[in-house]
């Protein structure tokens, strides 16, 4: 058996000393402030190297109380609260509590008020996916995207505008049916109650638009090496994890189910529609994009084929002035732009809920991030993060 | 509850509602639509687990809670005298056919508590820790029951219907005064959308 200088044996330790840095778990903050979070968010990771572990996101600083809120208030006072939940597709937001309210008024809501329901739902669809086209490859570091998603979302916009008044915060819907385009007092009322002139005509030649657009994002977006390069097989989303944490919307469909509420449940007559389930392959970031690129391509199917069969008739249903909703509990749900929301009423006889408890898409939707980031590289956290396309209004409600 | 036309015994959902409660050993009702099975407390995450395992419920909606009580600050009392209590709801879907059911169990007012969801469906997660800071309903077993969207340092559980809302005791507009203020012919056949002079 040979000794070992004993000179050689510090030098060695001494160099795997050097190889091996001992290191040091760091704890990372980002936010509240951040421009990726898409409102006030805060996440702790904790770092080891380039990968981050135990990742708690700090939510609650957009809370406003709208669940307590709701309590106080009366029906037709609430749809200006939900608005302001997904403030990015404030319409949509509007529509399930109104059906549920309907529902225990066992109102039967005019075909025409239904169809421009659908309409304007449909085209809030379009603006919130244009501006997850926008601001997700911005994020990854390609800002021509912004500009054609965003000039196509103000054409969407403009027409949102023209019909409730509204671009963000729409507040049309009523209970029994649509607010009466430029109703401002009694006897213009009874002269103007619809549409205004030209709105269908010119939202289907903006569809055919945005159309075109979702083609060149596509182009843009999908032939960028780099943008594959950081979105492909990164943050996998299984089914089965998705299920269980309540992920819903383009978010689960992009993981391969094939589970639209729009197939399912009758709050809008979309069974009257011809359009396809967006599925994805993988569950990871890119599939998250494409799903929603190709849905504003449904959409936009949905929005030209309810405008060709729109029916004429009233926009309102009978209902007393002062509104009382009668006794009972329900739950409705809808495919929002984000997922699924819903809004389990439970009303007493009164002008207000007793209880409104609201389902919002992006609270569930969010609350995968401590899993999905598990063992992320850092630079990651981005590219997963607004994937998931959620608007902190929506998950603080 | 009152009972409306859609709560028949030949509701679509009828059998569908059935299924479920004697699968997890609950009782099952309607209202408009919304199938609502009630379970014990002992058999909370039992029925859960069932209901995943064996009903195909394996998509996590939402878990929250009503406080049932006669003591109310904010809003409208109930008509009725009712058993106060918390009444926990969760909602499971399938993925499929889109049919939901509410599982419902009755916690005392005074220190609800119940074991978590978690294990069952890590989604629970989060809407328990709402449903601590909001109701106060202690989940045994919880990891991480800490405020969720509240500061650590905030006293009371807001969605009590015993909690007031301050801003509301101050100034009672806007929600009760305009409301009372405006039937003047409450006809309630008249075709009336607006008011239009609000």
């Amino acid at each position: 058996m040979t000794t070992i200088d004993p000179e050689v044996i510090r030098h060695l330790s001494e160099t795997s000393v050097s190889v091996e840095i001992e290191t040091e778990d760091m704890t990372l903050n980002i936010g509240p402030q951040h421009p990726s979070t898409h409102g006030v968010l805060r996440l702790v990771a904790r770092v080891d190297g380039e990968r981050c572990f135990d990742v708690q996101p700090v939510i609650g600083y957009m809370h406003r109380g709208y669940e307590k809120l709701s309590e106080v208030r009366t029906y037709p006072q609430i749809t200006t609260i939900v608005n302001r939940i997904d403030w990015v597709s404030g319409y949509a937001n509007e529509v399930p509590f109104i059906v549920a309210a309907e529902k225990l008024m066992e109102l039967e809501v005019p075909e025409r008020a239904q169809y421009i329901r659908l309409i304007l739902t449909e085209m809030a669809r379009i603006a919130s996916h244009l501006v997850f086209n926008a601001s997700y490859p911005l994020e990854l570091g390609a800002a021509t995207p912004l500009f054609f998603a965003l000039r196509e979302r103000e054409r969407v916009l403009d027409l949102l505008e023209s019909v409730t008044g509204g671009r963000f915060h729409p507040n049309f819907n009523r209970i029994g049916g649509v607010k009466p385009a430029y109703a401002s007092g009694s006897n213009t009322r009874k002269l103007s109650q619809d549409l205004p002139a030209g709105f269908l005509a010119e939202t289907h030649t903006a569809m055919d638009k945005v159309l075109e657009a979702s083609e060149q994002l596509e182009d843009l977006v999908a032939g960028n090496e780099i943008i594959l390069a950081r979105t492909k097989g990164v943050g996998e989303l299984p089914p089965e994890v998705a299920a269980a944490y309540g992920v819903s919307g383009p978010n689960l469909r992009a993981s391969g189910v094939a589970f639209d509420l729009r197939r399912n449940q009758d709050y809008l007559p979309y069974e009257r529609f011809d359009f396809n389930v967006i599925t994805g392959e993988h569950g990871d970031c890119w599939d998250r994009w494409h799903v929603r690129l190709l849905e504003i391509r449904e959409s936009v199917k949905i929005v030209q084929q309810a405008i060709d069969g729109i029916p004429s008739g009233d926009l309102q249903a009978k209902v007393p002035k002062v509104i009382k909703v009668p006794a009972g509990q329900t739950y409705v749900r809808a495919e929002n732009p984000k997922g699924e929301m819903g809004y389990y009423l439970v009303s007493d006889g009164k002008s207000g809920p007793y209880r409104l408890k609201i389902r919002s898409a992006s609270f569930s939707n969010l609350s995968i991030l401590p899993w999905i980031l598990e063992g992320a590289l850092v630079p990651d956290i981005i590219a997963i993060m607004g994937s998931l396309d959620f608007v902190l209004g929506d998950v603080d409600r | 509850m009152s009972s409306s036309p859609s709560e028949t015994a030949t509701h679509p959902l009828q059998e569908f509602a059935d299924h479920v409660a004697e699968a997890v050993g609950g009782t099952a009702e309607i209202q408009f639509d919304t199938v609502k099975v009630r379970v014990s407390n002992q058999n909370w995450i039992g029925a859960h687990a069932t209901a995943r395992d064996d009903l195909d419920l394996v998509f996590f909606s939402w878990l929250s809670a009503i406080d049932w009580t006669n003591d109310v600050e904010a809003g409208d009392p109930l008509d009725e005298e009712v058993d106060e209590r918390i009444e926990l709801m969760s909602a499971l879907s399938d993925l499929t056919e889109g049919r939901l059911v509410v599982f419902s169990t009755d916690l005392p007012s005074e220190n609800p508590t119940i074991p978590t969801l978690i294990t069952t469906f890590a989604g629970a997660n989060w809407h328990e820790r709402e449903a601590h800071e909001m109701f106060g309903i202690h989940f045994d077993g919880h990891p991480n029951l800490i405020h969720l969207y509240l500061p650590d340092s905030f006293q009371g559980n807001p969605l009590r219907k015993s909690f007031p809302l301050l801003s509301r005791e101050v100034k009672p507009w806007p929600g009760k005064v305009d409301v009372e203020a405006m039937p003047e012919d409450p006809s309630p056949d008249e075709p009336s959308t607006e008011n239009p002079e609000a």
